[in-house]
């Protein structure tokens, strides 16, 4: 019976563990100083092994706002409309809407047994993006500000971006603070990502700018001197980086997808999901750690859900997909990235009187590859219309401690709320610790 | 609520009688049983801790008292080097001692020269009158060993004072109860703490209620044995009882503790200790759960001396805990408690109460007996600072904080600049710049009561009704997202922005949106969404949060894992937003109303079930009352009455408004009361909402008082010892503008509106009534809430508002705008010298000062193109500290 509770309880009783059982170590002539130190290295050996062999550095979230239908796409059954197709992984099969990816097969895996607790869209997406339910009175931190806190900014890239993104607490840092909240790329109405606050205004010059710092140093030096805070150094701080950031050709270039061939630019696909992953893909090259992407499509299909999808939805997300797994394959970051695409939950088996289908939290289908997820393998499985779990329900919270070990990050790990609630970074149902997918990693 | 057992001082002229010493004893709990006294409201915590220290665990079984002398070994001398001693003091003075085996801690404290007191219990020499009533040991322990009334002298570098000790009933004790007596064993070992038995699912099999919350649960599972199951009420495993009737040490109850078979938790105590004896001993009685008939004897309440300690950095001082029983009769139980520390580097504790200094700071102390919980506030402090500066006290704001200060030996700035305090209460009160005219005028003012006067004036301007409205809508959540449309929320908007405009008291703006029915303005925060009936955990938990500053969340799924809320009280307060329906979609059709008998669209509304019970739960408040079968029509007005007449109600929105003043609470966060999370000022907090409360809930005159207090009109000038000073207010700190205050006050200075539409509302950010139509980059990262959970304002730096202050449209936009400031002040033929003044009036509320004005002015001179340079030097105003804070 294991009643251990949460992992900081957990790794307590390990210490104390040891220490108890420290006293008739003494017999042995090891004095409890060095036992300690044994202990420790000895416990952690396991995991610290584990984690060093992680070898995914990043991360892209496909994100299918509104919640995808698993039948129609990585579950092919027969309350589909759309006919299973074959893929190149002999016995895996995904709906027609999918040929390109079904040839990309080999470098994802199928998780057909996903399970949320929240069967609308703000509460499930919180729910999908952090692993708890929502709570009007305490934010969770979200997957992304979790593994840029967990792995850190690098090249100077901001390790954490939503493009196209408006700021949402569903993907952000919640307590963790600032540093952690998502870089937000907003789109223009032509569909362009926008990136004003990254590149200057046409008529504001370097020299300008160092023009107007000067200024601000004049005006602010009084001020300063008499309070010497630390909280105004962190604004030069932030000030330093972001103007690095502007001048940086590196940062400029990767949020520049103008640089990209126009052939690149036409595999991916002229549509959001194209230049979403694209940009994506740039990002992750220059340094990023966690990037969230999607098209501007709705997967909310509640009228002329076949139609909709198979016109709109799937296609440029078939094409995206594909074209990303196959470029990250040949630049040699697929290795170090792992790919996720899903939504925040499923759709009904059966159709409504407006042809369309309706939210469906208890069995759903997502995909992912890269980042040393083992490809080519379907986990968990539904039941004849697609609509419960047959076998192995996974949770949202298993899902994160998979991600979490591809990135070498300690998924048993949990944060101290502000006021005093330990927070797991990988929740799932009943308070229990998410469990990585033995079969993918 | 007071200090107690610091006895009756002034009292020693009265003849010491028995007749008089009950009396007395009277007098003192009627003085301490104030409606909501401590007891209760500390009896709802308890305490967090996280990780174990084995420090204290281990600690805890080992003390052995040391032996009784009749007089202590004292030298009853202070060293050369120390300060003069001026006065002695003995806590308790006039301790009455019953039952059997009674003592009595005692500290002595010593009142020094340089201004602060000091615990000299170890130095000073104690004499007990008569030898065969009481044993006194070194560390102020005295030993009961018969009836009889005696005289504790005690002595100290030629100073002496005494206490009068009465002993009685030394073969008489309390009848037996679980609750307390093996209850309060469980506690003092940290047996039922957070992280041991007392966690959510308990440990290692064994569930125990926190500090014994659930006594009756306790006994069962240590006398029936079984498995806690968090989600159901069933019991896990066979049910293997932890205690061996016929061979009381072959116990669990005793085998573990004391580590003769592997404990977790590692030895608690020694199978030859006092405590031992006693579990030992009452499972050889058969293990009852009280004396038939008896009715237990419950700790009422629990007090600890002193409730503030400032410590000065390696010294120590001895806690003296006294609980009162439900027999009326005060007993010391500083060597039975559980102590624990929230913040570790300031402070640590033993446990035998003596707290010893550790690092700079304040912390919360927390002490537990069986049942109840009390805390205590502990600042290790700097050293005596020269020429304190005496301030006035213009009202009991200022006597509260300025004794505290005094008491830590921080000196505080002194007041403001009047251009500073102008700035500061302008964006308090109305969160708008003053414009630059009234700067000019404002400083020319020679009245001495021209800042009073300016209180009272911002109170009744319009921007007042703006602000304060925003603030509201802010809190009450007023949005399109949640009211599903424009109509609704308008209505909502317009409730709030009429209630700020009335001053209507705060408690009935409560009670309107509480207990709200049917389709009025208040009601429309009950909408979610599409049109969604609220979720009853939601609303209640929000709603505590609001309007009872406490956060009962955890109590949902299982017990409060560190505060004393369990999850019937959660459900049972969830109960009154059960049974809500509506009668239509959309529309005025809307009407949210309590139907018990199920008249509305969707039957009888949702019930509220309880998750482990798995049955229907009646509407009952915190404090267990049900409400009474005849109100079921109406719940939640019962409810509103009961919630904003409960005392929690004017502390937590005194302690809310503070914050808007200072920057955070006096608890802090402001919607988090907990045991470990106390109010750096208690007694101004009670102060506050007193007058709160009596005075009608009126929200003005709270402010008015909070802003003509020199304490809010403290200098934003830290002194070189006041730096680090975050909770005391010896300084006024930068405090970072809202978003949206932020936005406005650019826009105000460049002159440059018209980013949300043409309405009068739509002017400025703080207008907005559904600013969640108007979304706008700049808003989003200074973090504007989105509303959909109560707000919380951190107003932190981070990267995107840096990026956006160099390269975003926001300021440089504004900053050129046509028609702006800057194009009119250039138009006008405005000398540099004429534009630096007017942009510092307007944008700093202050005249720039002598080397800042000409440096500014030979920077534009040097500059080719004069309308790029004038742009620049507003940009390097607005993009400043000075600007971009209050303070």
């Amino acid at each position: 019976m294991n009643h251990s509770g949460c992992a900081s309880f957990r790794k307590a009783n390990l210490n104390r563990r040891a220490f108890l059982r420290a006293g008739s170590l003494s017999l042995l002539g090891i004095g409890m100083s060095d036992f300690f130190r044994l202990q420790s290295v000895m416990a952690a050996q396991g995991l610290e092994n584990e984690l060093n062999r992680a070898k995914a550095k990043a991360c892209i979230l496909v994100f299918l706002n509104g919640g995808p239908c698993q039948v129609d796409m990585w579950d092919p059954k027969p309350t589909s409309s759309f006919r299973p197709i074959s893929t190149n992984v002999s016995g895996i099969q995904v709906s027609e809407l999918l040929p390109r990816v079904a040839k990309q097969m080999d470098k994802l895996a199928l998780i057909r047994s996903m399970f949320s607790e929240e069967i609308d869209h703000p509460e499930a997406i919180h729910y999908a993006m952090t692993g708890h339910r929502q709570n009007p009175a305490m934010r969770f931190p979200s997957l992304g500000s979790i593994v840029a806190k967990e792995m850190g900014s690098h090249k100077g890239i901001p390790p954490y971006v939503i493009a196209p993104g408006r700021s949402s607490r569903h993907f952000g840092s919640a307590f963790l603070g600032a540093e952690y909240e998502p870089l937000n790329v907003p789109k223009t109405d032509e569909g362009e990502f926008e990136l004003p606050d990254l590149t200057l205004p046409s008529d504001i010059s370097v020299e300008r700018i160092e023009d107007r710092r000067s200024f601000q140093q004049v005006v602010a030096r009084l001020y300063r001197e008499k309070r010497p805070l630390a909280e105004f150094d962190k604004l030069d701080a932030f000030s330093a980086k972001a103007l690095e950031m502007i001048l940086s050709p590196a940062v400029e270039e990767a949020f520049d997808l103008s640089r990209e061939p126009e052939k690149m630019r036409d595999a991916y696909g002229r549509h959001g999901f194209g230049q979403s992953t694209l940009l994506a893909r740039r990002l992750v090259e220059a340094g990023c750690r966690f990037v969230t992407a999607s098209g501007g499509f709705s997967w909310d299909t509640h009228k002329d859900h076949d139609a909709q999808i198979r016109d709109e939805g799937v296609p440029p997300l078939d094409q995206a997909l594909a074209a990303l797994l196959e470029d990250l394959k040949q630049r040699g970051l697929l290795e170090s990235t792992v790919v996720i695409t899903m939504g925040e939950f499923g759709r009904t088996t059966h159709v409504n009187p407006d042809s369309g289908r309706d939210h469906w939290p208890h069995c759903w289908s997502m995909a992912i590859g890269g980042g040393g997820i083992q490809g080519g393998q379907v986990v968990g499985a539904s039941d004849e219309r697609g609509a419960y779990i047959a076998d192995r329900m996974v949770s949202i919270g298993d899902l994160h401690a998979t991600i979490y070990k591809a990135m070498g990050v300690d998924w048993e790990k949990t944060y101290m709320s502000p006021v005093g609630r330990p927070i797991k970074i990988a929740n799932s149902i009943d308070d229990q610790t998410g469990v990585p997918l033995h079969e993918l990693i | 609520m007071n200090l107690v057992i610091t006895g009756m001082r002034g009292s020693s002229e009265r003849a010491f009688t028995l007749a008089g010493f009950r009396k007395m004893r009277r007098r003192q709990r009627l003085a301490y049983s104030s409606p909501f006294g401590g007891v209760l409201f500390f009896a709802m915590a308890a305490v967090a801790q996280f990780g174990f220290s084995s420090q204290t665990a281990f600690a805890a079984g080992e003390t052995t008292p040391s032996e009784p002398v009749v007089a202590s070994a004292a030298t009853d001398t202070l060293p050369d080097a120390a300060p003069e001693l001026i006065a002695l003091r003995i806590v308790p003075e006039e301790p009455a001692l019953w039952g059997r085996a009674a003592s009595q801690q005692f500290v002595v404290m010593g009142d020094f020269g340089d201004g602060l007191e000091r615990d000299v219990t170890s130095q000073s020499r104690f004499t007990v009158s008569d030898p065969d009533l009481a044993q006194i040991d070194e560390s102020g322990k005295l030993i009961a060993l018969a009836e009889g009334q005696l005289e504790l002298e005690v002595a100290l570098g030629g100073h002496s004072t005494r206490a009068r000790v009465l002993i009685e009933g030394v073969n008489e004790q309390r009848p037996f109860s679980f609750a307390r007596d093996i209850g309060g064993l469980l506690t003092k070992h940290g047996c039922n703490a957070t992280d041991c038995h007392g966690s959510v699912k308990g440990r290692g099999g064994l569930k125990l209620s926190l500090n014994v919350l659930k006594p009756q649960a306790d006994y069962e599972w240590i006398t029936k044995g079984g498995v806690y199951q968090v989600l159901t009420e069933e019991v896990e495993g066979e049910r293997v009882p932890r205690i061996d009737l016929d061979d009381p040490e072959q116990s669990l109850l005793l085998l573990k503790p004391t580590f003769e078979v592997e404990h977790e938790g590692g030895k608690r105590f020694r199978k030859d200790s006092e405590d031992y004896a006693k579990i030992r001993e009452w499972i050889a009685r058969g293990a009852p759960y009280e004396e038939e008939g008896t009715g237990a004897q419950r700790i009422e309440r629990l007090e600890v001396y002193p409730r503030l300690t400032a410590l000065k950095a390696d010294t120590s001082r001895q806690l003296v805990v006294t609980a009162y029983f439900s027999d009326g009769r005060g007993q010391d139980m500083t060597g039975d408690v559980r102590y624990e520390v929230v913040n570790r580097e300031v402070a640590k504790v033993s446990s035998t109460g003596v707290v010893q200094a550790r690092g700079k700071g304040e912390t919360t102390l927390v002490v537990r007996a069986a049942g109840r919980t009390v805390n205590a506030r502990v600042g290790v402090i700097g050293e005596p600072v020269p020429d304190y500066p005496v301030l006035e006290e213009r009202n009991f704001i200022d006597e509260h904080v300025f004794a505290k200060l005094k008491k830590f030996n921080i000196p505080p700035s002194g007041p403001a600049a009047d251009a500073e305090f102008l700035r500061r209460v302008c964006l308090d009160l109305t969160g708008t710049l003053p414009p630059a005219g009234r700067v000019r005028e404002f400083l020319a003012d020679t009245d001495p009561k021209k800042r009073d006067r300016l209180i009272d004036v911002l109170l009744n301007t319009p921007e007042y009704v703006n602000y304060w409205t925003y603030r509201f809508a802010d809190l009450f959540r007023v949005s399109y997202f949640h009211q599903s449309s424009n109509k609704r929320a308008e209505m909502y908007w317009h409730w709030i922005r009429e209630s700020v405009a009335q001053n209507k008291p705060f408690d009935q703006m409560a009670r309107e949106r509480i207990g709200g029915q049917g389709f009025t303005a208040p009601t429309r925060h009950y909408h979610h969404g599409g049109g969604e009936m609220p979720l009853p955990s939601n609303e209640m938990a929000e709603n505590v949060v609001l309007f009872m500053g406490r956060r009962l969340d955890c109590a949902q799924c299982h017990d409060h894992p560190y505060e004393s809320w369990t999850q019937d009280q959660f459900w049972g307060m969830t109960a009154f937003w059960g049974r809500l329906t509506r009668l239509g979609w959309s529309g005025s059709l809307m009407v949210h109303f309590d139907d018990p008998d199920g008249h509305g669209e969707i039957g009888q509304g949702e019930k509220v079930i309880h998750p482990r019970r798995k049955l229907e739960v009646a509407p009952s408040f915190l404090d267990g009352r049900t409400l009474a079968e005849d109100k079921l029509h109406d719940p939640r007005r019962y409810l509103a009455d009961w919630m904003t007449s409960h005392p929690h109600f004017a502390e937590s929105t005194s302690n809310r408004i503070w914050s808007y003043f200072f920057g955070r609470g006096l608890v802090d966060p402001v919607d988090d009361f907990r045991s470990t999370n106390m109010a750096t000022h208690p007694e101004l907090l009670e102060a506050l909402a007193q007058r709160f409360r009596r005075n009608g809930h009126d929200l003005k005159d709270l402010i008015r008082e909070i802003c003509r207090s020199n304490a809010y009109q403290m200098s934003g000038v830290p002194t070189g010892v006041n730096l680090d000073d975050e909770l005391n207010y010896s300084w006024s700190r930068p405090r970072a503008l809202d978003a949206e205050v932020l936005f406005d006050a650019i826009s105000q200075v460049t002159d440059a509106y018209g980013d949300f539409g043409e309405a009068h509302t739509q002017r400025r950010a703080v207008t907005l009534i559904c600013p969640d139509r108007h979304p706008l980059h700049v808003l989003d990262i200074y973090g504007q809430p989105d509303r959909s959970v109560i707000p919380e304002r951190k107003n932190e730096r981070n990267m995107e508002q840096a990026l956006h202050v160099l390269a975003g449209s926001t300021y440089t936009n504004k900053i050129k705008k046509e028609g702006g400031r800057v194009e009119r002040l250039l138009g006008a033929g405005a000398s540099d010298r004429e534009l630096i003044e007017e942009f510092y009036l307007a944008a700093l509320s202050r005249f720039p000062e002598e080397p800042e004005n000409a440096q500014l002015e030979a920077m534009i001179e040097g500059r080719p193109e004069r309308k790029e340079a004038v742009e620049d030097l507003l940009w390097g105003i607005l993009s400043s500290p000075e600007f971009a804070y209050n303070h």
